[in-house]
Parts: C-alpha cells; sequence; structure tokens
C-alpha cells in the first residue's frame, strides 16, 4: 500500500515539534488502535500517539529531527492501514468511497441473504417432509454459489480485521466473528460435497449482513462528527485578492503566497480568507460560523478580523495580521482534531474488557465443544458455533465511543466544541459550577447604559459629539464610544489634557469631556452625562437559573470590587459570591472546594483564568472573535450566550446515562448469552441475529445522544 | 419435478445477479450518497441567474 504523497494540509510544525492528525482506513476495533499506538510509539523521535477508533483519527507529535512525516506514515500503512488526509476534498472522497463500498457489501449480503432464506426453507421443509436427494444436493450446491461471494466480497472487511490483528499476534473482535464464519462456511461446504449433513450457509450470510448493518450505522456517526471540523476547515477559500503596493490594484494570488502585513480586498459576501487588521472605516462582518452569533458584528477600523469570517458589508481592504496556516479558524481545526483523536478514558476501560472477553470465548468454546464430544458428537458443532458467535464482544466496544461522537456532533450544534475527549463525561458529573464575572456573565467591554443631557438636549447628539472627541483616545472607557461614531460628527484637534479629558471643536463648537465622571460640557452651555458600566448577559438570568434547578451549586469568583460583584450575585441569585480575588485566590477557592469533595466545572473567559480553568475537573472558556483559538479549555464556548451551558449540561448527563446502559446491556446480554448457546439452545442463526441485534441496539442507543429528548428537558 | 427445478433456480440466481448489478451501479452513480438533501431540493429558492456564488458562500444546511 502507498502513501499519498504529502502537501501542506497534512501537518503542522513549530520549533521542531510536528503535529499530524490524519484518518487511517481499516480501524476497527480496540486492537487495531493499540497496534498502530505500539507500532508508532516505538519510533525514534516520536512524542505522543493517540488514535481514536470511533473517527479512525490517529494523532502524532513527533520530534522533525529524528523524524520525518513520511517514516510515520510509512509505518502505519505497513500494519495494513491507509492513512489518508482529514482537510477538504481528499477526506470527503475517502469519506465518500468508504460509504459506497459499505453500501455494496450490504447489499449483496442482503440480496444474497434473502435469497439463501428461500432455498433454506425449502431443505428444511424437504427434511420434514420428504425431498429427492437430488433435489436436495442441488439445492445445497446452488446455497454454496450464492454464499461464497458473500462471505468473500461482504465479509472482506471483517476477514481482513482478523488476519491483521492474527499478524499483530492479538485476539480482537474480529477474530471470534472470522472464525466462527469461516468455520461454518467450510464445514457446510464439505458436508456439501460429501452430500449428508447440515449446512449453515444462510447463517452465514445473515450473520455477514447484520454485522455490516451495524458497522454501516456505526460509520455514518463517525462521518458525522468529523463534519463539524471539516465545515470549518473548508470555510476558508483558496485565493485571495491582494492589492499590489506599486498599483494599488487587486490580483488573484494563492493563500500560500500572501504574507504578514499585504493588503487585502474582501468584496460582499466573500470570506475573508485570513485574520487581519481592518484598514477600511468600518465594516460588517458575519462572524456565525466561529461564534455562532447569528447577526453580523459591526467592526471599525483597526480591530481585528477572524479569518472564516463573511463580510456581509460593503468591500472592505484588511491588512493580513497571522499567516494562512496559523489563522483563528486553523487553530481552531488544529485543537478540535486534537481533542476528536483522543480516546476518552470511559472507552479504554471498555476496550480493555472487550479483549479480555475474547480470550475467555475462546476458551469456553473449546470447553463447550470438549464436552458435547462426549455427549452427543453431532451436536458438538453447532454448540461451539452458537457459543463463538452469541458471545461476540462488538457492541462492549461500540458502547461509549459511539455516544461520545453523538453527543459531540449535538453540543457543536449548542455552539459547544468538545476540546477534550473526556470533556462530555465531567460535564455530566460536575456538582459545582464556578463562573467569572468580567467577560463571562457581563459582556466584558464597558457599554453606555444612561445617558443624562442639560435642558433636553437630544441624547443622540450628545452621543456622537462624544463618541468624536473619544475617537482617537486610548482610554479604557473610550471603547464604550466606539460604536457611536458617525461620518458626520468629526473632530481633527482633540487634545488630551492628563487628568482631566479631551478638548477639540466639533462641528465648530468646543466640547470638553472628562471628570466629574464622564461629562461632556461645550462652550454653548450644554452638557451631558454618561454612565458607563460593563453590562450582565442579556441571559445570563435565565441560564444561572436553568443550572440552580439542575442541581448544581453556583459560586461567582471575581477579581473585582466586593459591591460590584454582591450586586451581580443578588440580580443573578447566586448565593455564594467571592470579591477582589487575584488569580491564586481564584484557584485557592477551586481546590478548596475540590478539598471538600465537589466536582467543579469552571467558566472563565479562557484568557485570564488560564490556571484556574487548568486545575478545574471541567472547564469552558467563553470564546469571542479572533481570540478563541487561545482560549484554554475542555469545551468551548462559541456564542456570546450563556444560555448554551445549562443544555450541555444536559447533553451531557444523557450521554453518560447512555453510556452505562450500553455497557450494562452488553455485559448482560454477553453474560446470559453463553450458558443458553453452550447447552445447545441456541441454533447459530439464532445466535447471529441475537448477537448483532445487540451492537446494533447499542449502536442506535448511542445516537441518541446526538438528538433532543422528546419531553426537551432533563434533570 | 426436476425439470422446472433445473430451469427454475438457474433463473433465479440471473435475477440474484441482476439485482446486485442494478443496486451496484446506482451506488457508482451516487444515488445514495445524499438521502436527505435532494426530498428538500424542490422547496429551495433557485440560484440567481448572474451566477453570483458568492452571496452565501455555505452549503445550506
Amino acid at each position: 500500500m502507498s502513501v499519498t504523497p504529502l502537501d501542506g494540509h497534512w501537518a503542522s510544525e513549530s520549533l521542531g515539534e510536528g503535529h499530524v492528525v490524519f484518518n487511517a482506513e481499516g480501524i476497527h476495533c480496540g486492537n487495531c488502535a493499540r497496534s498502530i499506538r505500539k507500532a508508532v510509539g516505538d519510533l525514534d523521535g516520536v512524542r505522543r500517539v493517540e488514535v481514536n477508533v470511533v473517527n479512525n483519527r490517529v494523532s502524532v507529535d513527533w520530534d522533525t529531527s529524528k523524524l520525518s512525516l513520511g517514516r510515520i506514515l510509512g509505518q502505519v500503512s505497513a500494519l495494513g492501514f491507509k492513512p489518508v488526509p482529514l482537510v477538504g476534498e481528499a477526506a470527503a472522497r475517502a469519506q465518500q468511497t468508504e460509504r459506497r463500498l459499505a453500501l455494496k457489501r450490504i447489499g449483496l449480503a442482503a440480496l444474497g441473504s434473502m435469497q439463501l432464506m428461500m432455498y433454506t426453507v425449502a431443505l428444511y421443509a424437504g427434511a420434514l417432509q420428504g425431498i429427492d436427494d437430488r433435489i436436495a444436493e442441488y439445492l445445497r450446491w446452488t446455497c454454496f454459489v450464492i454464499t461464497t461471494p458473500v462471505l468473500f466480497y461482504s465479509g472482506a472487511p471483517i476477514l481482513r480485521g482478523a488476519l491483521a490483528d492474527l499478524r499483530r499476534r492479538v485476539l480482537g473482535m474480529d477474530v471470534t466473528v472470522s472464525l466462527a464464519l469461516l468455520l461454518a462456511y467450510f464445514a457446510s461446504s464439505w458436508n456439501t460435497l460429501r452430500d449428508a449433513g447440515e449446512v449453515y450457509f444462510d447463517s452465514v450470510a445473515m450473520f455477514i449482513l447484520l454485522l455490516l448493518i451495524g458497522r454501516f450505522v456505526e460509520m455514518r456517526g463517525r462521518h458525522q462528527a468529523a463534519q463539524v471540523s471539516d465545515a470549518l476547515a473548508k470555510a476558508l477559500p483558496a485565493t485571495a485578492q491582494r492589492i499590489r503596493r506599486e498599483d494599488g490594484v487587486a490580483e488573484r494570488v494563492p493563500l500560500a503566497a500572501l504574507q504578514l502585513g499585504d493588503l487585502l480586498r474582501v468584496n460582499t459576501g466573500q470570506v475573508i480568507p485570513v485574520d487581519g487588521i481592518l484598514e477600511s472605516d468600518g465594516a460588517l462582518i458575519d462572524e456565525s460560523l466561529l461564534s455562532g452569533e447569528s447577526l453580523p458584528q459591526r467592526h471599525v477600523k483597526a480591530d481585528a478580523i477572524a479569518g472564516g469570517a463573511v463580510n456581509a458589508g460593503s468591500a472592505l481592504t484588511l491588512r493580513v495580521s497571522r499567516l494562512p496556516g496559523e489563522s483563528t479558524l486553523h487553530e481552531l481545526v488544529r485543537l478540535l482534531e486534537r481533542a476528536q483523536s483522543e480516546r476518552p478514558r470511559l472507552g479504554v476501560a471498555a476496550e480493555r474488557m472487550a479483549s479480555w472477553f475474547v480470550v475467555r470465548i475462546l476458551l469456553v468454546t473449546v470447553v463447550v465443544g470438549a464436552i458435547w464430544q462426549l455427549i452427543d458428537p453431532a451436536r458438538a458443532f453447532p454448540a461451539m458455533l452458537a457459543v463463538l458467535v452469541a458471545t461476540c464482544p462488538c457492541a462492549l466496544s461500540l458502547a461509549t465511543p459511539a455516544a461520545i461522537a453523538a453527543a459531540s456532533s449535538r453540543l457543536a450544534r449548542l455552539g459547544v466544541l468538545v476540546m477534550r475527549a473526556d470533556a462530555v463525561e465531567g460535564l455530566a458529573t460536575v456538582d459545582t459550577v464556578m463562573l467569572d464575572k468580567t467577560g463571562t456573565l457581563t459582556v466584558g467591554s464597558p457599554r453606555i447604559t444612561r445617558i443624562d443631557t442639560s435642558d433636553g438636549w437630544n441624547a443622540t447628539e450628545a452621543l456622537c459629539t462624544a463618541a468624536a472627541l473619544e475617537a482617537g483616545s486610548q482610554h479604557p472607557l473610550a471603547l464604550a464610544f466606539r460604536e457611536h461614531q458617525h461620518a458626520a460628527w468629526r473632530c481633527d484637534d482633540a487634545r488630551e489634557i492628563a487628568g482631566q479629558g479631551i478638548e477639540g471643536t466639533v462641528n465648530g463648537q468646543r466640547w470638553r469631556i472628562g471628570q466629574p465622571g464622564i461629562t461632556l460640557t461645550g462652550d454653548c452651555g450644554r452638557s451631558a452625562s454618561f454612565t458607563v458600566d460593563d453590562p450582565l448577559r442579556e441571559d445570563a438570568r435565565a441560564a444561572t437559573a436553568a443550572l440552580t434547578a439542575l442541581g448544581l451549586r453556583l459560586v461567582l469568583l471575581s477579581g473585582d470590587r466586593h459591591e460590584a460583584v454582591q450586586g451581580v450575585a443578588d440580580t443573578l441569585g447566586i448565593s455564594t459570591a467571592h470579591a477582589g480575588l487575584r488569580p491564586a485566590d481564584k484557584l485557592q477557592h477551586l481546590r478548596d472546594a475540590q478539598a471538600a469533595g465537589h466536582r467543579v466545572l469552571m467558566l472563565g473567559d479562557g484568557i485570564n483564568d488560564g490556571p484556574v480553568l487548568a486545575a478545574a475537573n471541567v472547564s469552558m472558556a467563553m470564546g469571542r472573535g479572533s481570540s478563541i483559538a487561545h482560549a484554554a479549555g475542555d469545551l468551548l464556548l462559541l456564542r456570546e450566550s450563556l444560555q448554551s451551558l445549562p443544555e450541555a449540561v444536559c447533553v451531557a448527563r444523557r450521554t453518560l446515562q447512555i453510556v452505562q446502559q450500553n455497557l450494562r446491556w452488553a455485559l448482560i446480554y454477553n453474560l446470559a448469552a453463553v450458558p443458553v448457546a453452550a447447552l445447545g439452545f441456541m441454533p447459530p442463526w439464532v445466535a447471529a441475529i441475537g448477537m448483532s441485534a445487540s451492537s446494533l441496539l447499542v449502536v442506535m442507543n448511542a445516537r441518541r445522544a446526538g438528538y433532543e429528548p422528546a419531553g426537551g428537558s432533563c434533570r | 419435478m426436476m425439470a422446472s427445478m433445473m430451469l427454475l433456480i438457474p433463473l433465479s440466481l440471473l435475477m440474484l445477479g441482476a439485482a446486485v448489478w442494478a443496486f451496484f451501479w446506482a451506488v457508482d452513480r451516487g444515488q445514495f450518497d445524499d438521502l436527505e438533501q435532494p426530498s428538500r431540493l424542490a422547496l429551495e429558492e433557485d440560484p440567481t441567474p448572474s451566477g453570483d456564488a458568492t452571496k452565501d458562500p455555505r452549503p445550506h444546511s
């Protein structure tokens, strides 16, 4: 198998450390994953290797001075897996091919099984009522002719999986399944040849069909989970319009040719290709892809604009501030992919259990065969076959990863990105939520909340005048006036007077803005005073109420003044609030709560709260605009809305419930099926239906985590 | 009895082969690639005649 040629999309490299995420086609089970982890991990220079069974992703960090990417991919192909790139076209094409092949295999197995069932009914009926020997022989041969392509074409992935397992000297579930299939097929063929005894051709075809359906459902979930990050990656255009320095003419160049400081032109409705600084005076930007915010946002000159957003206003110019490969979107996609390639703790446990199971099953099968040989040799073979088929631990190894994948794509629709695989489990089990105030419960930037004007002066005019004066100011409070700037009100001679404010001429009149508070006074005698505040988010009240209703204890941690914090706590009905905290104090509060046995979700703005977020059991960072990629958190809240938080907790709790249901079911089924099959009460075809139905049930149940519950609420 | 079986069973095998061939053909033509969008296609706006694909570069979802 050859390695696909590399291009820039595959890997990223910084300071001698390379990072790559790719799909490896052919991973079916925990053992495949384990062997890749081992083979790649043994290479000299590899620092970290993660393999995810559900979405077939392999993620590797390595030392670029010791090892080339080609060696790593070569190692993976040598094991019999096919590495394919994730991003863009190739990944989509790989998905399409995989899906089509799976459909063909299912189609052949389904049509074959139906046909076989008809002939088998004739054979059974013949056995009871008497049948011409020549006709029975004829029917058996026909069954053989149909079963052969079903086994070797439709069943190929299963047989190949088993072969790969054996080559690596591990026992996966494909081994037991293939053993059962081949035993049944060759025994039936032998019986057909010598024209005596039972044939199990119908069981073989049906077992393959049911297994393939289970895998198909699981594959669809996997493709869906990959769609979130693929959608992000595909959002960037391949070219950009660069404005030539010499003559100001816009020319179309590939993204890779862009350099820092280049001026770009982005027409109406086009996607902004890279992160940049706005050079036009104003712009209307639709950031829905990045933040989930549905309304276009107004930006002013010198604002940072994230690549991937759409220009919803008139054509704009932009100065490149980050190279395409380092843009916010790419950073985000890379983080997401890393998360998707991680295996959750829960999944690791289930995998280990499944592999333990396989060994026991093989032992039990041999014992059952031996005992039946003593009692009734004729029934030894069907009993062994039934044990092998009925107890395959497929359901066990699918239970967790399928549910987590479904939950991740549901959370992404809520605007919550899962950045670490364990986050879903963590979110489901927290009992305390610690919240930061500024930028989390509040909007995070000063807004003008009140305007008082003297003798009935128009408030809008006062605002525009003040905005014109403040336009050039770097003062934090000046930000509040930014969004009110207007072209008709300009001030060209604004002068900052230290400690007092700003003075300047607007529309022919002298104005002064500054102390006390923020007061605007003019030579004409008019005056206005502005109240600037950091207001609560509109949905903060509803969100905190919903969280309390979920049984979570809320704690407000803030570095702000006591009165301000207490005010917010009272408005939101949060009983515990701590004010005036430094980051170290916040950390201490968190540790104290954890020491008292609480499991804590920390919600912060992700940048200032780094250490506290890292120490929490689960952390959620509020992403905003171009800073989302730098936010550190297990979960990333893309929307400027807290309403998704209680919903995310609901989704996580439901997912954990479903995972536990699945594990319980898989275990009970497998334990219950063994004695029934061993005692010979279960013909092989019943075993095939039972086992496949069990794993199908588990996968379908897992998909439930991706849908809204019928009742629409949760405890 | 045997004579009719001799004819009918190969016939059924032929029909099975034809069905499998037809299914494979349909899969290869992309008939099963997207089972959700086409049903809604008739309800969506036609693309603007000017061919202005830049208006909304993202697919409808």
